[in-house]
């Protein structure tokens, strides 16, 4: 027999109460894992998607600038746009490589009752969209499109084949490229050229943003106080992708901090609540704690068999709150990107390894320190003490 | 009675042995507060015992025969007095020492058994060698058997009957070779069948050399013994070996 199978047994005497304990240390190790692992999803898909841009300058007009971002990043209709001929201005700025124009409109398709996300660009998008992989070639002709991994998909099209533009009845084009994967919103994008959207959507001589890519990133600030004060800086607004990420992911890490405040008060409840039971469990075995006693255990043996019990409940609850957090991964992700204004097209729930076995430490820590307190006591029992508590042997 | 009991409990002669003491208790005394009251337990109570001898010790209700139990298996210690063991002065010692001693020495064997229903039979026999950190699976088998239970290795506590547990119970007081068994009312909860079963152990266990110290209600059971200590009110009136010192 060893220490281990002898705290089992014991911890499984009383099924249903361990279960509630258990219960209680899982439900707290589940919000924690889940927190964790929604922070690091959050963090890593926006960093991705931010990456996807390949811009370091968003220029949008003016107004919310995270909307704008969101906008930008995951596809809609603007509600308001830009000059066209800003454009000129933008590229004009010192520091400035590359500035691509953009026209995006959202439309609905009402047969289907899908939206479709179109993009009007120039060539010079490719300069910027540096981690594209195109089947074929960005749009050349007024009719060429270039289509998204999903919506080629979608639509079933393939290179050179003309189709009707869903939600733009009447419209029709060419497959012109069809993008490799980037698992972001680019894969649900259709783009065409610049012209031909204004076209289409009645915008002549109006963008929704403008793409800038710096010559040296470190100059980000200088660039954008540049951009602020050209002659255009009044009537657009300057968003530095990076300062974005950071604000975006500071009111996320804010958020966090409350979330975890909560969590940390569910695992001080469950604490509570495993070092309660086991407590009650060291009153109804006064008895054999006395018998333990007698048959050759020292006080230090009673407090590691008492502290290996918690310790064990706390681990088993460590594990089911991780797998609950697993199994409900998805439904909290559905149920946080409904909430959230601004949330990365990839999967928002990231549960890494590193974060299960953090959450497992956790409970082990939980575990550590609830048992001190009902194997310190059932420690300073003393033989004779323990046999007249139990009601003799 | 019939015959088999007839030949369990005829006493043995009680001669004073010869052999060196294994319990040497000069003037154990005991008292207890109760609320205001003060509780004499034990009152100067003085004996030796030798290693091998078999005694029963006697005495009604209250009597402190637990009590002087409870301090020769070094549970609990003397308000005043001297209690040597195997030659070790428990005097003094601190808990760690007393555990230490009890695990070495002592093996106890319980009116209510004191069975974890949690274990197995073959679990609870090999308990105590979990806190003497040593294996004895091959030792606890062969105690089991010497007990007439190695059928009954796996089951739990409450599939035996009482007879049965509180072999259970010797096996595993025995699982350390202690040199002293002391047993608590040993057939308290049992049939007469069961009681003879257990006391024809002791004698057999007795007979292989092993101390063993009965505190008894049981008159057979005490009878058996070829020597018995009899205590009132915590005085011990009366040693069948001898003059009380």
């Amino acid at each position: 027999m060893h220490w281990i199978s002898l705290a089992l047994k014991n911890a499984g005497r009383r099924k249903l109460r361990t279960g509630v304990t258990v219960s209680g240390v899982a439900i707290a190790i589940a919000a924690l894992f889940s927190l964790l692992s929604f922070q690091r999803g959050y963090q890593v898909g926006m960093q991705n998607e931010l990456e996807r841009l390949g811009a370091h300058v968003l220029v949008v007009p003016k107004g919310c600038p995270y909307d704008a971002a969101s906008i930008a990043l995951h596809g809609a209709s603007w509600p308001c746009y830009l000059k066209a001929d800003y454009l000129q201005r933008v590229s004009q700025t010192a520091g400035v490589a590359m500035a691509a124009p953009i026209l995006m409109n959202a439309v609905y398709d009402n047969s289907t009752g899908e939206q479709f996300v179109y993009q009007g660009a120039e060539p010079g998008l490719m300069a910027v969209k540096r981690s594209w992989h195109l089947n074929g070639t960005f749009p050349q002709q007024a009719r060429g499109r270039l289509l998204g991994a999903h919506i080629a998909a979608k639509l079933h099209v393939k290179l050179g084949q003309e189709f009707a533009l869903p939600g733009l009845p009447g419209e029709t084009g060419v497959v012109s490229g069809i993008l490799a994967p980037t698992q972001g919103a680019d894969d649900d994008f259709t783009y065409m050229p610049l012209a031909e959207a204004q076209r289409i959507f009645r915008r002549p001589n109006q963008l929704t943003h403008i793409l800038v890519r710096l010559t040296d990133p470190n100059r980000l600030d200088q660039v954008v106080s540049d951009l602020r004060g050209c002659d255009a800086g009044m009537d657009m607004n300057v968003v530095p992708l990076a300062h974005l990420f950071h604000t975006i992911q500071g009111l996320v890490n804010s958020t966090r901090a409350l979330l975890g405040c909560v969590a940390v008060v569910a695992l001080l409840i469950a604490g509570a609540g495993v070092s309660n039971t086991v407590l009650m469990a060291v009153t109804e075995r006064t008895r054999e704690i006395g018998v333990m006693r007698a048959v050759g255990a020292s006080p230090l043996d009673i407090f590691g068999l008492i502290w290996l019990e918690t310790v064990q409940v706390c681990l088993v609850g460590g594990i089911a709150g991780a797998a609950l957090a697993l199994l409900g991964a998805h439904g909290i992700e559905s149920w946080m990107r409904d909430r959230l204004p601004f949330a990365p097209t990839e999967t928002l729930i990231r549960p890494e390894a590193g974060l299960l076995l953090v959450c497992l430490a956790v409970a082990l820590g939980l575990g550590s320190m609830a048992g001190l307190l009902p194997a310190w006591r059932a420690s300073r029992l003393t033989p004779i003490e323990a046999i007249r508590a139990g009601g003799g042997l | 009675m019939n015959s088999v009991m007839a030949e369990i409990v005829t006493p043995l002669p009680a001669v004073r042995p010869l052999r060196p003491a294994l319990i040497r208790a000069d003037g154990l005394t005991k008292t207890y507060q109760r609320g205001n009251e003060r509780v004499h337990a034990l009152d100067n109570v003085t004996f030796n015992v030798s290693a091998g001898e078999f005694v029963a010790i006697v005495g009604p209700s209250g009597a402190g025969k637990t009590t002087l139990l409870h301090l020769l298996g070094c549970m609990d210690t003397p308000t005043s007095g001297l209690l040597a063991l195997s030659g070790t002065s428990t005097s003094g010692m601190r808990d760690g020492a007393l555990t230490r001693l009890r695990r070495e020495q002592v093996g106890f064997v319980f009116q209510h058994f004191g069975l974890l229903p949690t274990l197995s039979v073959a679990e609870n026999v090999t308990l105590p060698t979990l806190f003497s950190r040593r294996r004895a699976a091959e030792q606890a088998e062969v105690l089991l058997d010497r007990v007439g239970l190695s059928h009954r290795r796996n089951h739990r506590p409450h599939e035996l009957s009482g007879g049965e547990m509180q072999r259970v119970a010797i096996a595993r007081a025995l699982i350390n070779s202690p040199s002293l068994l002391l047993a608590d009312e040993p057939t308290g909860n049992l049939d007469s069948a069961s009681g003879e079963a257990i006391l024809a152990l002791f004698q057999e266990l007795n007979r292989d050399g092993l101390t063993v110290l009965v505190v008894t209600h049981n008159p057979w059971l005490a009878a058996a013994a070829p020597r018995q200590l009899t205590l009132r009110d915590g005085r011990l009136v009366q040693d069948t070996a001898g003059p009380i010192p």
